[in-house]
């Protein structure tokens, strides 16, 4: 062994500092308190729920025997349950295609040298920073049959007016209208950040090559904007799928359950019948759901989105 | 390039170059009048409401129940903002509304801060299971769970408490993710020079990443105050009692006992909506750099 070698050790095995044990320990003591608290209110309430699920299950009782898929199969043969989830995929499709146009339309006139762009898109934010069921109580009046400013509009136009929020064949109209003035604004802040960060090069290459005009649009933008689409239909279904406040202030589900939605549905039978088994039960039903459609949606949009 | 400078995407440059070269054509005019006649019914149709609250909330009552209503204040009072707080405790509604907002939010950002610094600068054991499991349950709707937490709350003897309201708001996954995102930009050369410099880890995080993370932390910050301030499901199930209701319960509640009031409802709910409205003012212009930095890399 020469002298050089057993230098190299030496320099290798530095003490073990103050410096190197805090490198060591600095990153759990980071993301403790935030894991810690994050665990606590969804990994295990999850877990918890689908034990619960396979109970039956109330505050009220000590006892909580296990009955199987009971709770499951009791779902799957209510009526109301299978109203509600009818219910929810006419809201979301009532929303998601609307909000998500009308964001991305927005977001690209927007995205132009506009004069008070910035105003605009203050205007256009407003309802998403209102709290859900302000807003429900705002619109509550506009829909109100006799002083409301709908049924005042409808008449200027000469049309039939209407108890919007109380007759079966507008209540779910109603709320959908709602949903989607109160989403869009965030959407359209998701494709302008998107449109922001589309390089300026791509389009002055395209243009020294000829292109010009829509063919710009159909070829960069639109492609470009494909992750930004996917995440903007993503969030938009899972939010339409838990739609509860609007619902809650403006129809309570009615009228006769024309608007009853499944988050209605679980918070009804939870905090209304004390039936926490069947709940948790419809609340992992809920939860497939949403696993479904996104995977679903992955896979038809987000193919192609890896460009970076 | 300035912040307007890149806000100007290829659309509109290419337009002014060609019109500075050629002149605008007749179909280039017709465009930009098209345009601002879009934008400007699509932001009516959205504001109106907001004006209509704001006009009816200086309304007497005489007048808010007027058929054909009136657009603007015949004769505009004051008074329905006074008298809101004598008919309910809406300044007691107010401070629960920020007290459930305030603390989450705060709270929020810096657990959400820590721990993207964690997992955005460090390698340590689990590093990456830990990660792609609180990613992962981004998807898990809070609906979802509200059984389960509130069993678990009540358990706890939370229910009718503000730690019942606040603990579930502590933390959040998109924080976190959004927060280490933005950390992983910033160069490891810089946190190094520190340390060289002898600083400790955690004045590494105070007084070199911080400072950089202005932007996302903006964001951050309006994001979680917003959804607090506006949180619906979850104090309508944790709290019965009146003392605790904050005002997206309180504001349908008084909605719905004294609804022929509709001008000191449209002036509670404009007070309710005011804070939101301010702190998303102050914070816009981070707000699209913000979003633009996160969120859509993944």
């Amino acid at each position: 062994m020469n002298p050089g070698s057993s230098a190299v050790v030496a320099v290798r095995r530095r003490p073990f500092t103050w410096h190197r044990l805090q490198k060591l320990v600095a990153p759990y003591v980071f993301i403790s308190p935030g894991v810690i608290f994050y665990l606590m209110v969804t990994i295990i309430p999850m877990i918890w729920g689908f034990w619960i699920s396979f109970h039956k299950w109330s505050i009220i009782w000590p006892a909580h025997p296990w009955v199987g898929l009971a709770n499951y199969r009791a779902l799957l043969t209510e009526d109301l349950f299978w109203t509600s989830l009818r219910n929810t995929a006419v809201y979301t499709a009532g929303v998601v295609p609307v909000e998500v146009a009308l964001a991305l339309m927005v977001a690209l006139l927007l995205n132009t040298k506009l004069r008070g762009r910035g105003i605009f898109r203050l205007l256009y934010y407003l309802p998403v920073v209102t709290p859900l069921s302000i807003s429900a109580v705002i619109w509550q009046w506009i829909y109100h049959p006799h002083v409301g400013l709908l049924n005042w509009l409808m008449r200027v136009l000469r049309l039939p007016t209407h108890d919007w929020l109380q007759e079966i064949g507008t209540a779910m109209l109603a709320v959908v209208i709602v949903g989607i003035w109160s989403g869009v604004g965030y959407r359209m802040v998701i494709f302008l950040a998107a449109l922001q960060g589309i390089p300026q090069t791509y389009y002055e290459a395209a243009m020294i090559d000829g292109a010009s005009g829509f063919a710009l649009f159909r070829h960069i933008t639109l492609p470009l904007l494909k992750p930004a689409t996917l995440f903007v239909l993503v969030t938009s279904v899972m939010s339409s799928f838990q739609v509860f406040s609007l619902v809650n202030v403006l129809t309570q589900g009615g009228p006769l359950d024309a608007t009853n939605v499944v988050v209605y549905y679980i918070y009804k039978r939870a905090f209304g019948d004390l039936q926490f088994g069947l709940a948790a039960a419809a609340s992992f039903v809920l939860f497939a759901i949403i696993l479904v459609i996104t995977a679903i949606q992955w896979k038809l949009v987000g193919r192609e989105v890896s460009y970076e | 390039m300035t912040r307007a400078d890149s806000l100007h995407i290829a659309g509109a440059d290419r337009r002014t170059k060609t019109s500075r070269r050629g002149g605008r054509t007749f179909v280039q005019v017709l465009g930009r009048i098209l345009t601002y006649v879009l934008v400007a019914a699509g932001a009516v149709a959205t504001a109106t409401p907001f004006v209509w609250l704001i006009l009816s909330s200086f309304k007497s009552l005489q007048e808010v129940v007027l058929f054909p209503p009136t657009f603007f204040p015949k004769k505009p009072v004051f008074s329905n903002f006074r008298e809101v707080f004598s008919m309910i405790p809406f300044g007691r509604y107010y401070l629960n509304s920020i007290i459930t907002s305030v603390i989450p939010t705060v709270a929020t950002v810096l657990t959400s801060s820590m721990t993207g610094m964690g997992f955005a600068k460090y390698r340590f054991a689990g590093r990456s299971l830990l990660f792609w499991i609180i990613l992962s349950t981004m998807m898990v709707p809070f609906p979802a769970t509200i059984v389960p937490l509130y069993v678990m709350v009540s358990r706890a003897g939370l229910v009718n408490t503000y730690a019942g309201l606040i603990v579930v708001g502590l933390s959040s996954a998109f924080g976190i993710f959004m927060m280490r995102q933005f950390i992983m930009s910033i160069p490891d050369e810089l946190l190094d020079a520190a340390r060289i410099d002898g600083a400790s880890e955690f004045r590494i995080f105070l007084q070199v990443v911080m400072p950089l993370t202005k932007p996302a932390v903006a964001t951050l910050t309006l994001f979680t105050f917003t959804s607090h301030w506006g949180a619906y499901i979850w104090p309508l199930i944790v709290v019965n009692s009146d003392r605790l209701r904050t005002l997206p319960l309180a504001i349908p509640y008084f909605s719905g006992q004294y609804f022929s009031f509709q001008n000191l409802i449209n002036a509670a709910s404009l007070m309710s909506i005011a804070p939101v409205l301010v702190l998303f003012m102050f914070t816009q212009r981070y707000f699209v750099q913000g979003i633009a930095l996160t969120g859509l890399k993944s």
